[in-house]
C-alpha cells in the first residue's frame, strides 16, 4: 500500500531531508564536503588521460570516461543499497513511515552525486570537442537507469536484511557484470564476431543499453538498432517492478528481523 | 475499514496475535535459510508468541496504562500500535497521527546536529518543514538544550538525548502518544516536567498509551489499565482494581512462595500504600530517599495496646531492618474499626534492587498475632551511587 507514488509525493519533505542526511553523512568531517562529488570525477578524468597517454593504450578516452562515470552511479547505488534498510534499523524499529522512502532517498542521494559527475563529464566532453548525437532520448536513458538502480536497491536492501551473505554475492556479481557491460569497451568491439542472437542477449543486460544510450547521445557513436536499446531499457523497468514486489513482500518483516 | 468492528475507538485491536520466529543463531545466512526451507520450517515449532488473542479498544482522549511483568508483551504491543511491527494474526486499526516514545531519541543519527535530527524526526512524523519551524523553539526550550542544539548529538549526554527525544515527540502534536517507560529515565526534575506535559496532553483530549513499572504513577494518570500477562490480556478496566490484580499476581510470583499471610484476624492490615518523599504513590524509590507507608487497618473488635511492626528484607528474604511501635516507644492506646497509620523511613540507604516489606499487627506481649503479612509488598530501589554491600554508610576519607 505504501509503495505507491502518491505516498512518495506526500512525503517528499522526508525524502528530501533523508537525501540531505545521506549526503551529509557521506561527507561528514571532510573539509571540502560535497565538492568531492565534483572533484572525484575530475581527478578520474585527469588520471586516466595522463596514464593512458603514457602507456599508449589505443582507446578513445571520452568513451572510457563516460562509461566509468555512468557505471559508477550504479556501483555506488548498489554499494549503498546493502545498508538502505539495515543502516536505518533504529528508524525502522522505532518509527512508522513508508519504508520505501529509505531506498528511494538513498538512490536520490546518489542521483545528486551523479548530477555533479555528469556536469563534470559534460564539461570535459565539450572541452574535448566531441560531437553530440541524438540528445533528445537522453532523459529516457537517465530515467531508466534510475529505475534500474532503484529496483536493484529495493531488492538488495530487503534481501540483505534476511541474508547477510548478500554483500559477498554482490561484490562477485558486480565484478562479472562490469566486464559483461560495455563500460571500458564499446559494443561493436565484441559484437562483430558473434551471431545476431548473441547481440540480443547482450542487450538483455540493462547496462548495455544504458551505456550505449549515453554514448550515442553524448559522443555521437555509431547507432545500435534502437530495438536492442529498447530491450535494455525495458529490463530496467522490469527490475524496478520486481524490486517493488520484493520490497512489498519483505517489508512487513523488517521490524522483526532488525 | 472492517464493518465487524465497533467504530467508537481511535485504537481498535481485534483478536490480534504476534509471533516471532526464533533463530538458532542471530543472523541468518543462505545456508541456514536453505536448511529452513528443506525442513519446511516446522511451522509453529520455532515460533514464540509474544502476544495472543489481544482485543481491546481505546476511546478518543483516553489514557490507557499498560502493566505487566517483563516479557509480558507490553513493548511489543506498543511497537505494533506504532506500526513498526506487523501483527501475525488479527488486526489493529488506528485513527490519527501517532507519536511514539518507544525509546527516546532512538531515531537520532549521531553525526547530525540536534537541529537536523529534530527536523528529521518531524518529517518522519509527517510534519512539514514550516510546521516544524513553528515548533522548533518550543522543542529546544522544553528540552533545555540552549546552544547544544547545533552540536552533533553524539556529543550529548544521555540526559540531553532523552530530553530532546521527549520534547520532539510531544511537540509534534500527535493525536495518539505512545509512551514506553519514559517515566523511568532522566532526573527528578525532568520527570516532573514529563508528568506535567502528559497531564497537559490529557487535558487537550489526546489519547495516550503508557507503559510503566511505576504502578503508583500509572494508576494516578490512567483512565483505564490494561494488564498483560504472558502475552494475553489478564485484565482491563478500573486502574485501582486492575493494578490490584496485577500486584496480587506479581506479589505471588516475586516473593516466590515466601509470602505468607496469617493471624487470628481479629484485626487486619487491609492495604499498605507506599509513597515517596514527595507524597507520590509509587513502588520505585531512590536509594537514600524517604519512604512513607500508609497502613490501613480494620479492627473487628476493640484491641487495647496493639503493636504494629514492619520489616524490610532483600528479595531472598534476608532481613535488612525491622522495627515496631513498641521498640520505638510509640504507644497506641487502642484500635477499633477502620483506621490508618503512617510509617516513615526518613531515608532508605540500601543498594539498588528489589526488596520485600512485611507488616505485622500483634499484641504487646506478642502472644496474639492478629494479622501478619510476610514478604507481601515488593518495592524497587534505584541507586546512582555505587558501593559494595547491602547499605550505604556515610563515610569520608582523609589523607
Amino acid at each position: 500500500m505504501s509503495l505507491w507514488p502518491h505516498e512518495l509525493v506526500k512525503r517528499r519533505e522526508l525524502i528530501w531531508i533523508l537525501i540531505q542526511r545521506n549526503l551529509k553523512i557521506r561527507y561528514k568531517s571532510s573539509v571540502l564536503g560535497v565538492f568531492w562529488s565534483l572533484l572525484g570525477p575530475l581527478f578520474l578524468i585527469l588520471i586516466y588521460s595522463v596514464f593512458l597517454g603514457l602507456i599508449r593504450v589505443p582507446i578513445h578516452l571520452p568513451t572510457l570516461v563516460s562509461g566509468i562515470i555512468v557505471w559508477q552511479f550504479l556501483a555506488m547505488c548498489l554499494g549503498d543499497s546493502l545498508q538502505s534498510i539495515l543502516g536505518n534499523a533504529n528508524l525502522v524499529t522505532k518509527a512508522s513511515f513508508p519504508r520505501v522512502i529509505l531506498p528511494v532517498s538513498m538512490v536520490g542521494a546518489n542521483v545528486v552525486n551523479f548530477a555533479f559527475s555528469f556536469v563534470v563529464l559534460l564539461g570535459y566532453l565539450l572541452w574535448a570537442g566531441t560531437s553530440f548525437g541524438v540528445l533528445w532520448w537522453l532523459p529516457a536513458v537517465v530515467v531508466s537507469q534510475i529505475a534500474l538502480c532503484l529496483g536493484l536497491t529495493l531488492i538488495i536492501g530487503s534481501v540483505n536484511v534476511f541474508f547477510r551473505d548478500t554483500e559477498h554475492v554482490l561484490s562477485v556479481v558486480m565484478l562479472a557484470w562490469f566486464f559483461m557491460s560495455p563500460v571500458i569497451y564499446e559494443p561493436e568491439m565484441v559484437m562483430g564476431s558473434f551471431p545476431e542472437w548473441v547481440h540480443w542477449l547482450f542487450f538483455v543486460n540493462p547496462m548495455s543499453g544504458v551505456l550505449t544510450g549515453y554514448r550515442m547521445a553524448l559522443l555521437g557513436s555509431d547507432p545500435v538498432p534502437p530495438e536492442m536499446i529498447g530491450v535494455s531499457l525495458a529490463v530496467c523497468w522490469l527490475l524496478l517492478g520486481i524490486g517493488l514486489w520484493v520490497f512489498r513482500v519483505s517489508e512487513p518483516r523488517f521490524g522483526d528481523e532488525l | 475499514m472492517s464493518k465487524t468492528l465497533p467504530d467508537d475507538g481511535v485504537i481498535v485491536v481485534d483478536n490480534m496475535s504476534k509471533a516471532f520466529r526464533l533463530h538458532r543463531s542471530g543472523t541468518r545466512t543462505v545456508k541456514s535459510a536453505v536448511v529452513d526451507l528443506v525442513k519446511r520450517r516446522g511451522a509453529g515449532k520455532n515460533m514464540f508468541w509474544a502476544l495472543r488473542d489481544v482485543s481491546f479498544s481505546v476511546g478518543k482522549g483516553e489514557t490507557l496504562g499498560i502493566v505487566g511483568a517483563n516479557g509480558a508483551g507490553k513493548s511489543t504491543l506498543l511497537s505494533l500500535l506504532a506500526g513498526t511491527k506487523t501483527p501475525t494474526k488479527g488486526s489493529i486499526r488506528t485513527q490519527g497521527t501517532i507519536s511514539s516514545l518507544l525509546e527516546l531519541g532512538a531515531g537520532f543519527h549521531p553525526d547530525l546536529t540536534g537541529r537536523e535530527n529534530v527536523y528529521l524526526a518531524g518529517a518522519i512524523m509527517g510534519l512539514s518543514r514550516k510546521q516544524m519551524r513553528e515548533r522548533f523553539d518550543a522543542i529546544v526550550e522544553f528540552a533545555g538544550m540552549g546552544e547544544f542544539i547545533d552540536q552533533p548529538v553524539k556529543h550529548y549526554s544521555s540526559g540531553m538525548y532523552v530530553r530532546l527525544g521527549f520534547a520532539v515527540s510531544v511537540e509534534v502534536d500527535p493525536d495518539i502518544l505512545l509512551i514506553d517507560e519514559v517515566l523511568a529515565v532522566g532526573d527528578d526534575n525532568f520527570q516532573k516536567k514529563c508528568l506535567a506535559k502528559i497531564e497537559a496532553f490529557r487535558k487537550l483530549g489526546k489519547t495516550m498509551l503508557i507503559i510503566s513499572h511505576d504502578l503508583g504513577t500509572i494508576q494516578s494518570i490512567s483512565d483505564r489499565i490494561l494488564f498483560l500477562d504472558e502475552g494475553r490480556v489478564a485484565g482491563i478496566g478500573d486502574p485501582h482494581e486492575t493494578i490490584g490484580g496485577y500486584r496480587a499476581l506479581s506479589r505471588a510470583r516475586q516473593t516466590q512462595g515466601h509470602e505468607r499471610e496469617w493471624g487470628t484476624g481479629e484485626a487486619r492490615i487491609d492495604d499498605v500504600v507506599f509513597e515517596n518523599g514527595e507524597g507520590r504513590a509509587t513502588d520505585t524509590f531512590a536509594s537514600g530517599g524517604a519512604v512513607r507507608c500508609r497502613i490501613r487497618y480494620t479492627a473487628r473488635k476493640r484491641i487495647e495496646d496493639p503493636v504494629f511492626g514492619f520489616s524490610l528484607s532483600q528479595a531472598d528474604t534476608r532481613l535488612v531492618f525491622g522495627s515496631n511501635t513498641q521498640v520505638e516507644s510509640v504507644r497506641i492506646d487502642a484500635i477499633e474499626g477502620k483506621g490508618e497509620l503512617v510509617l516513615t523511613l526518613k531515608e532508605l540507604p540500601v543498594a539498588a534492587g528489589n526488596y520485600l516489606f512485611s507488616f505485622s499487627l500483634h499484641s504487646s506481649d506478642h502472644r496474639e498475632n492478629y494479622h501478619r503479612l510476610d514478604y507481601a509488598f515488593s518495592i524497587t530501589v534505584l541507586s546512582e551511587a555505587r558501593f559494595e554491600g547491602v547499605c550505604r554508610i556515610p563515610c569520608s576519607w582523609e589523607i
